[in-house]
């Protein structure tokens, strides 16, 4: 039990920006007014993405039944891609009765045998959490058996939100992987990715600017990653957090232990891209990288530009509405801005105070922060004479009664807008929306309609 | 009839495909108007429900949670988050029903619902769905069950032109239309429970309400043991009739394994010939039975040299697997969720109740899948053909709008299915 994580420990992360404002009762969902996904979740979506590794989910068959194959994080693993498989050991009723370690270690050996992964991460839930099954020690005796890790993950849904759990598969990975290898190489300039799970491909979109740069990603969690290298990962020189506040504890923890500093950054537009590319060489502290930075830089904004213009023309004076939470609320703000979209309103509902500056400083004082989108941004779109409305899908009428284009800024995207091509994807789906003449012929009146 | 396997003999599922218990009760609160489901449970388990059923459907889908942490499993019998869940979500809005639902956790701690809504006051319907046990058909089944047991008024009145439709939970939101319009043909008034038809239809509406946009009414369901005639479609709904039966027991009762099928149909379309008193059909069901006809016999030569794989809910597969072998497809593995009286009835070389990683090993004996989006990677990976069907279905829309029911629709289906057969041979050239 001592290589349980503390959670209260983690709730309580002292490299959080907002954690001295932050009340701990937040972590305490509203029973019938509470969304989002629980700490399984969470701890699913930061490490499914090891394709080489088994992911056995200890629990009854919601949990992952309802689950899997759901995300688009792709892989270059060649063999086969097992964070598109679901394992589960579907505990029944004779289970949760007599206890499911016996059903969970055949689960591994059947696993092990019939799959040849190169670990198992097993997946403690609500219901086995409940029961007392001790995964430790299954998962203990099991890598003696079987002679690869196995990660026995402590996030049942029931103790937090999604962040928790990313927080907590952090820990599994720190205790369990991170230091127990060594790589077969080192260069001065080897960094981890933190967060970035290669969603539709999102980090492909960057790593080969990195690649270029003589700067080598040692590991990934998990993005396109390999088990065998996060257990290298206490020697890179840098970690670098992508769009992931969650797991900033891990790289605190690493930086306390391994001495590695760490950074925070988007690839989101082409300003952030930059930005983010730049931070990193800078970080490493090397003059030279820095300079060979700034001229790639230099090189690949130039040719974004050049790619951009004709989809610039159409957006020229355009205006668009963003209703969405987080960071997402300045994050795609920034994007929009990049494509020459004048964003004259975005939603500041759900976003921390950072997030909030973060959103005045992008739109300027001109800028509308709806704090009740919901009400607001009809009025907001006649005021503004908007052109787009970016939401989820329940807003979807007020644009068709509004006749102006829409895009479901929630729908689970098939294609990057990350790094600087993606920045292209996104500005062919937007000249799309906003040239589609849908929402305005949806909205024509029946001809029985007074 | 083939071998039947019912007992899966390993440790563990891969790739599954099995639904569970609380999914099908949230979905069938969703055929009720104005609903809020209310899922007791952790937040993760309405989450994953509500993302899966959205995508589904496309369609924003009301639910909320009780959001049971880890410190409230063990301190609260359930009574503190189901009553302070209540408070608000009608603080908020004002639903015509909760529909309450339970999940493994909850079951675990052996939370007492009954008792608790009685402390609850506000409309509200309660279901014990653990997902330890049964599939998406009975946790739908035992909601409808539900409903009917703690709203429906007791009557011994009936009128002759009222029917009930109660349907499985693999009908689509049009096919449980067009099995309404269908038996209104016939001169009825028909009410379906649950109802999905005018719920998760995908209609654009003038609101995106937090609510179910649409289904029977909280009345209408009160109000429906004086039908004449209740119909149960499915085997999983055949308790849900025995216990409208018990509300008036002068109520007759016509069940039917499925509705797929030119023969299948035939006996529904006697029955309700029988009940009407009428000597005929409408012109335009006589006119769509000669359709299937035609169609059975155009997607004949192509089903005859199609082994085929169908995976799904027990009360899906008996009908669909009986509507291709009436047109000569060789259904060589049926693939089931969960055991069912149904799977003995199956026209098939091979019935089991399995996951995916099964449907793989036996990829020899098929050549066309019919299944839900995770057969998809399956279909791929072998070069098999494939027809997307029954829940999740991801990647494509218009799920809502499939229709496989009936004359009309078996025509539709078996058109389909030959077609992607012939487009896979074709592929394979």
């Amino acid at each position: 039990m001592t290589r349980k994580p503390k959670i209260r420990e983690l709730l309580d992360e002292s490299a959080c920006t907002h954690s001295p404002t932050k009340k701990n009762a937040c972590n305490a969902p509203t029973p019938g007014a509470t969304t989002g996904g629980c700490a399984f979740e969470g701890s699913q979506i930061s490490l499914f993405p090891y394709a080489d590794a088994a992911h056995l989910v200890h629990g009854p068959m919601t949990c992952i039944g309802a689950s899997w194959e759901t995300r688009l994080t792709h892989t270059s693993w060649p063999n086969r891609d097992l964070t598109q498989m679901g394992f589960t050991t579907g505990i029944t009723t004779n289970d949760v009765v007599f206890g499911g370690e016996e059903k969970l270690r055949s689960a591994i050996d059947f696993i092990v045998e019939r799959y040849a992964p190169e670990a198992v991460f097993v997946y403690s839930t609500c219901v086995t959490a409940m029961i007392g099954d001790d995964i430790d020690m299954v998962c203990k005796q099991a890598a003696e058996a079987h002679g690869i890790p196995m990660v026995p993950v402590h996030a049942p849904g029931f103790v937090g939100s999604k962040n928790l759990g990313s927080r907590l598969a952090g820990e599994a990975v720190l205790t369990h992987l991170v230091g127990t290898a060594e790589p077969e190489t080192s260069t001065p300039f080897d960094i981890n990715l933190i967060g970035e799970y290669n969603v539709t491909g999102d980090m492909w979109q960057y790593t080969p600017l990195l690649e270029e740069l003589g700067i080598r990603v040692l590991s990934t969690l998990s993005g396109d990653g390999r088990v065998a290298n996060i257990r290298t990962a206490h020697r890179a020189k840098l970690n670098v957090i992508v769009c992931a506040k969650s797991l900033v504890s891990l790289t605190r923890k690493m930086q306390d232990r391994y001495g590695i500093p760490f950074i925070s950054v988007s690839f989101y537009g082409k300003r952030d891209t930059s930005a983010s590319i730049l931070a990193i060489a800078e970080a490493l502290g090397d003059a030279e990288l820095v300079a060979r930075t700034k001229k790639l830089i230099a090189r690949e904004e130039a040719r974004l530009e050049e790619q951009l213009a004709p989809y610039k023309e159409v957006f020229a004076g355009k205006k668009a509405v963003l209703n969405t939470g987080g960071n997402k609320s300045w994050s795609i703000a920034s994007a929009l801005q990049d494509l020459d979209i004048e964003v004259v309103a975005t939603s500041v509902k759900k976003a921390t105070e950072a997030d909030k500056e973060k959103a005045r400083e992008y739109l300027g004082e001109a800028g509308i922060l709806m704090t009740n989108p919901g009400q607001e941004q009809a009025k907001v779109i006649d005021q503004t004479g908007a052109d787009l409305l970016l939401a989820g899908g329940r807003s979807l009428f007020t644009a068709i009664k509004k006749k102006i284009a829409f895009a479901d800024v929630n729908q689970e995207k098939k294609k990057s807008y990350g790094g600087y091509a993606g920045l292209l994807n996104l500005a062919e789906d937007l000249k799309n929306a906003l040239q589609n003449p849908v929402f305005k012929n949806v909205a024509r009146r029946a001809p029985w309609e007074k | 009839m083939g071998e039947v396997m019912r007992k899966p003999d390993k440790p563990l599922q891969v790739n599954p495909f099995r639904l569970t218990q609380p999914m099908g009760a949230a979905l069938a609160f969703l055929g009720i108007d104005r609903c809020m489901p209310l899922m007791h449970g952790g937040m993760g388990c309405t989450s994953f429900t509500k993302v899966f059923l959205t995508r589904h459907f496309c369609e924003p889908i009301a639910i909320q949670t009780t959001a049971v942490t880890d410190v409230t499993a063990v301190l609260d019998g359930g009574d503190g988050s189901i009553v302070e869940a209540v408070q608000n979500i009608t603080k908020k809005v004002a639903p015509s029903l909760i529909g309450l639902h339970s999940t493994g956790l909850t079951e675990t701690k052996g939370d007492d619902l009954g008792g608790v809504a009685t402390q609850v006051d506000y409309p509200l319907v309660y279901v014990h769905s653990t997902d330890y046990e049964g599939g998406l058909e009975s946790g739908w089944g035992k909601t409808t069950k539900a409903l009917i047991e703690q709203l429906v008024a007791s009557t011994d009145a009936t009128r002759p032109d009222k029917a009930v439709l109660l349907p499985h939970v693999s009908l689509t939101p049009i096919e449980v239309e067009k099995l309404k319009d269908f038996i209104a043909q016939f001169g009825f008034e028909v009410h379906a429970l649950p109802d999905l038809s005018t719920s998760l239809d995908g209609h654009l509406g003038e609101k995106q309400s937090a609510l179910s946009s649409g289904g029977i009414t909280v009345e209408a369901v009160r109000d429906l043991a004086d039908a004449g005639l209740v119909l149960s479609i499915g085997d999983s709904m055949q308790p849900s009739a025995a216990a409208l039966l018990k509300k008036n027991p002068a109520m007759r009762h016509l069940h039917l394994n499925h509705v797929q099928g030119l023969a299948a149909t035939d006996e529904l379309v006697a029955a309700l010939l029988e009940v009407s008193g009428r000597e005929e059909p409408p012109a335009s069901i006589d006119r769509w039975r000669k359709r299937l006809q035609d169609a059975m016999l155009d997607s004949h030569f192509s089903l005859g040299q199609t082994r085929i794989l169908l995976v799904g809910e027990p009360d899906f597969l008996a009908g669909a697997s009986q509507l291709l072998s009436e047109a000569g497809g060789k259904v060589t593995l049926a693939l089931a969720t969960v055991d069912s009286p149904q799977l003995d009835r199956i026209p098939a070389d091979k019935v089991m109740v399995g996951d995916l990683e099964d449907a793989e090993a036996l990829q020899g004996n098929y050549d066309l899948i019919v299944g839900n989006c995770h057969t998809e990677a399956l279909a791929h990976r072998f070069g098999k053909g494939l027809v997307l069907r029954g829940y999740p279905s991801w990647e494509v829309v218009g799920n809502q709008l499939k229709d496989d029911l009936l004359y009309e629709g078996g025509a539709y289906f078996l058109c389909e299915v030959a077609n992607a057969a012939e487009h896979m041979r074709a592929a394979e050239h």
